[in-house]
């Protein structure tokens, strides 16, 4: 089979891996109807879901693209905005790292379908030779990567030769690039195969669902380190350009062994000439590694691939059982144990319960540094703990998919469900006033009143999530991408929740300089927030 | 017949004038039912005859254009939680959630439907035994085959013995051992007081199984009763339900055209 017949074909599976992936959003546009009582609509959005499929995976796939070439190059512009070093290794280390990041996210959310087998079931049947179905089972797995890995990879190649004017560090560039997006499709190829074994094993396995969490919070650490790497490029560039090329220091000498820093000091090599022999040395041998690396990254790829293809996607493991008891709970209870199983299956929404504990930790570390526990650190603090738990809602009703359509046959009122939403985006939040509460214990307080914030936050969350899963019960949404901008719209109005009793903190104390009377307004705005929710949700 | 749902007169499921319309689409027109406790009711039709729209509508699933339903006395419009309870509903084709294993899902439905902790793991044991569930209880149910999830739907569907049973096709994906408990299920229901809606394509099952039956056609019944019943209205004693179903529908010569056709097609290149 010719190379442009087998790439032709290779739509046919990708087709349905956007089909499968875009389905598990059909929850959200499910709940339009359930919540406005006119599920003639439902006809219709499976309809339109089915016909913009393709489109809509597109212009998702060029709207990463182009946030993925635009954060690949922002370290590259650090130097041009008064940074004193050149900064080209450090820019090169961070633009790879972040593009790493970025790609191997959007796999994931694409993979889970590819990996399951099911894309390639129609083209399993027709009469096609084994090595052909192979090779169209891999172009429709580069497909689904296509824009991503080629934007990153010419925009990076295209800053080193636009900041350096040297043919031969744009060639090391491309080869880096080359290798870095192998790593991060085969990291996602690899999680998402190991998170769908890990599902299809079944069972009662304890073990099974530690592996999942742990997953869950190495993919939510990945996330916050992408968020992270890119919020700050501006204050570390120089700083690292510092360390990373340290005449002779220990730590330079290491970081030319660990990529992505390796390729920013080999590329940097030719363009200082103060860079340091040995350091020189090392990252060209640590690059030689790294090559080799990926080579084999490549062919385990290919082999997964080819696997996949040939029907050897997963075993399903069936174990005998004799025992068919089940736990009863409260149908509260029962709702959300249901949520938080099948939230935390889907790799689509499961990083979102890392959040509040990658949050907490991140709010221990800043406010570890402070010598007294600032009525302003605290704020601070908890508005970011409280934003993020505002995500665990949107992630929630995503993750109902078309398990929604059967509980819509249960006897289960409207309210009952956001309820049971709010309370596990409130728990999710919980770790951050405890988190305060025991800094609280080993840092003095400006004012004991300080420690009251984190516990009235805890209140906004509750009543932001309530107006968020109200508007989201309201809408009707049509595509992933209206989809997005419906959400956005929701988290802003979650957001002004979260924050609005904060200004009212901010205000008061402004104006009375006092931090009691400051908590005692707070506390009345989060309460009137909370009456207003509770209105709101007895209206359900 | 035992009468375990409480002695009553009254219809289970009773519609009156249901009217349903998708835009310019009439998918019920003016549907009269009643379905006593003790009765098992066959609604059979062509392919988008209004069996699954009628199903959803009694269900709560789908507001009436016009006229009114009751189930065991309360209107699914207003008391639609309270309906539900009394409800047992299995779709044509069994949706729940994939990530989940058969036993989180009943464990699910059960605490929703606030089932006793011992009649809920009574139930299921014994379902789940007669279903030869045991390699599957705790397996993804996107795992499993077709029979499997309907074998999960249909237990998750009577786990709660629910007065009135909504099955849209139940039979679909089921061995033959599996279709004679499902077929034994719904005779104990019956006996016991309950009323069942079936929705089916397999006339042999309809014959079997149901006490009472109506042919539905572009929205309308087109005929009702017992067997002989249907027989006379088709004017053809000792016609299978087959042929009394195909007379009824008006489709018996439309088969007669069609199998000429589709003949002269796949001959073709035999005799060219």
């Amino acid at each position: 089979m010719r190379l442009a017949e087998a790439w032709r074909l290779s739509r046919i599976p990708y087709r349905e891996v956007v089909y499968r992936s875009l389905a598990e959003e059909k929850g959200r546009m499910w709940w339009g109807a359930f919540g406005r009582n006119q599920p003639s609509k439902e006809g219709h959005n499976d309809h339109e879901l089915t016909k913009r499929a393709l489109r809509i995976a597109k212009f998702d796939k060029i709207i990463v693209s182009v946030f993925n070439v635009f954060v690949c190059l922002a370290p590259f512009a650090v130097p041009f905005l008064g940074a004193t070093n050149f900064g080209v290794a450090s820019s090169i280390a961070l633009s790879l790292a972040v593009s790493f990041g970025l790609t191997t996210l959007y796999a994931i959310q694409t993979l889970s379908s590819f990996v399951s087998a099911e894309s390639t079931i129609l083209l399993s049947t027709l009469p096609i030779e084994r090595n052909d179905f192979s090779l169209i089972t891999l172009f429709s797995f580069v497909r689904s990567v296509d824009y991503i890995v080629f934007g990153s990879m010419l925009s990076q190649v295209a800053a080193v030769f636009l900041v350096t004017g040297m043919p031969a560090a744009a060639l090391i560039m491309f080869f880096a690039a080359v290798m870095n997006e192998l790593f991060a499709v085969t990291i996602a190829l690899w999680f998402s195969r190991v998170f769908q074994k890990n599902l299809l094993r079944g069972g009662k396995s304890r073990g099974g669902t530690a592996l999942r969490l742990a997953f869950i919070f190495m993919w939510g650490a990945l996330l916050i380190s992408v968020g992270f790497l890119f919020s700050i490029p501006w204050y570390i560039v120089p700083n690292l350009e510092n360390i990373i090329l340290g005449l002779g220091q220990i730590s330079s000498l290491l970081l030319s062994l660990l990529y992505p820093f390796s390729t920013g000091i080999l590329v940097a090599s030719i363009s200082y000439s103060s860079v340091a022999l040995v350091a020189v040395v090392f990252s060209s041998i640590a690059m030689a590694g790294y090559a080799l690396l990926a080579v084999l990254a490549g062919r385990w790829s290919l082999g997964t691939a080819k696997n996949i293809s040939q029907g050897a996607g997963m075993k399903i493991a069936r174990i005998a059982v004799k025992d068919f008891s089940v736990r009863i709970h409260a149908p509260l209870m029962g709702y959300v144990l249901k949520d938080l199983k099948v939230a935390s299956r889907n790799p689509a929404t499961a990083f979102f319960f890392a959040l509040p504990v990658l949050e907490t930790v991140i709010i221990a570390l800043m406010i570890s540094s402070l010598e007294t526990l600032r009525a302003t650190a605290v704020l601070v603090a908890t508005t970011m703990g409280g934003i993020f738990a505002l995500f665990i809602p949107l992630a929630l009703l995503t993750a109902e998919g078309r398990g929604l359509e059967y509980t819509k046959t249960l006897p289960i009122s409207t309210r009952r469900i956001i309820v049971s939403k709010t309370l596990v985006s409130t728990a999710s939040y919980v770790p951050v006033p405890l988190a305060l509460l025991l800094l609280s214990s080993a840092k003095p307080l400006t004012t004991p009143y300080t420690i009251l914030i984190p516990f009235l936050m805890a209140v906004s969350v509750a009543s932001a999530s309530i107006f968020e899963i109200k508007l989201f019960l309201r809408d009707t949404t049509t595509g992933k991408i209206d989809a997005i901008v419906n959400d956005i719209g929701k988290l802003v109005v979650g957001v002004l929740t979260v924050i609005v009793p904060e200004v009212a903190y901010a205000a008061a104390f402004l104006l009375a300089f006092s931090h009691s009377l400051s908590v005692l307004v707070m506390g009345t705005v989060t309460f009137a927030e909370l009456a207003v929710a509770v209105y709101l949700l007895n209206r359900s | 017949m035992e009468s375990g749902f409480g002695a009553t007169s009254e219809p289970l499921i009773e519609t009156s004038g249901l009217r349903k319309v998708f835009g310019s689409f009439q998918a019920l027109i003016d549907l009269n039912l009643r379905v006593m406790p003790g009765e098992i009711y066959g609604l059979l039709g062509p392919n988008g005859a209004g069996k699954t729209t009628t199903i959803k509508t009694i269900l709560g699933l789908l507001e009436p254009t016009s006229g009114w339903i009751k189930v065991a006395g309360l209107d699914p419009t207003k008391d639609s939680v309270e309906v539900k309870s009394k409800i047992g509903y299995v779709a044509e084709n069994p949706i729940v959630y994939d990530s989940l294993s058969p036993r989180d899902f009943f464990e699910f439905v059960a605490s929703i439907r606030r089932i006793n902790q011992e009649t809920a793991n009574n139930m299921i044991t014994q379902l789940a035994n007669a279903f030869e569930m045991s390699q599957y209880f705790d397996s993804p149910i996107a795992t499993l085959s077709l029979g499997m999830k309907q074998k999960v739907a249909l237990t998750a569907s009577i786990v709660h013995q629910p007065p009135v049973l909504l099955l849209d096709e139940p039979l679909n994906g089921l061995d033959a051992k599996s279709s004679r408990i499902v077929k034994d299920l719904i005779s104990f229901h019956a006996q016991k007081g309950g009323a069942i809606l079936f929705s089916t394509h397999i006339m042999e099952v309809a014959e079997h199984v149901c006490t009472r039956i109506g042919i539905i056609d572009q929205g309308r019944v087109v005929a009702e009763g017992t067997l002989d019943q249907l027989r006379s209205k088709a004017e053809g004693v000792g016609r299978t339900l087959e042929e009394v179903f195909l007379k009824l529908t008006h489709e018996e010569s439309e088969i007669a055209d069609t199998t000429k056709i589709l003949r002269e097609a796949f001959f073709k290149n035999e005799t060219g």
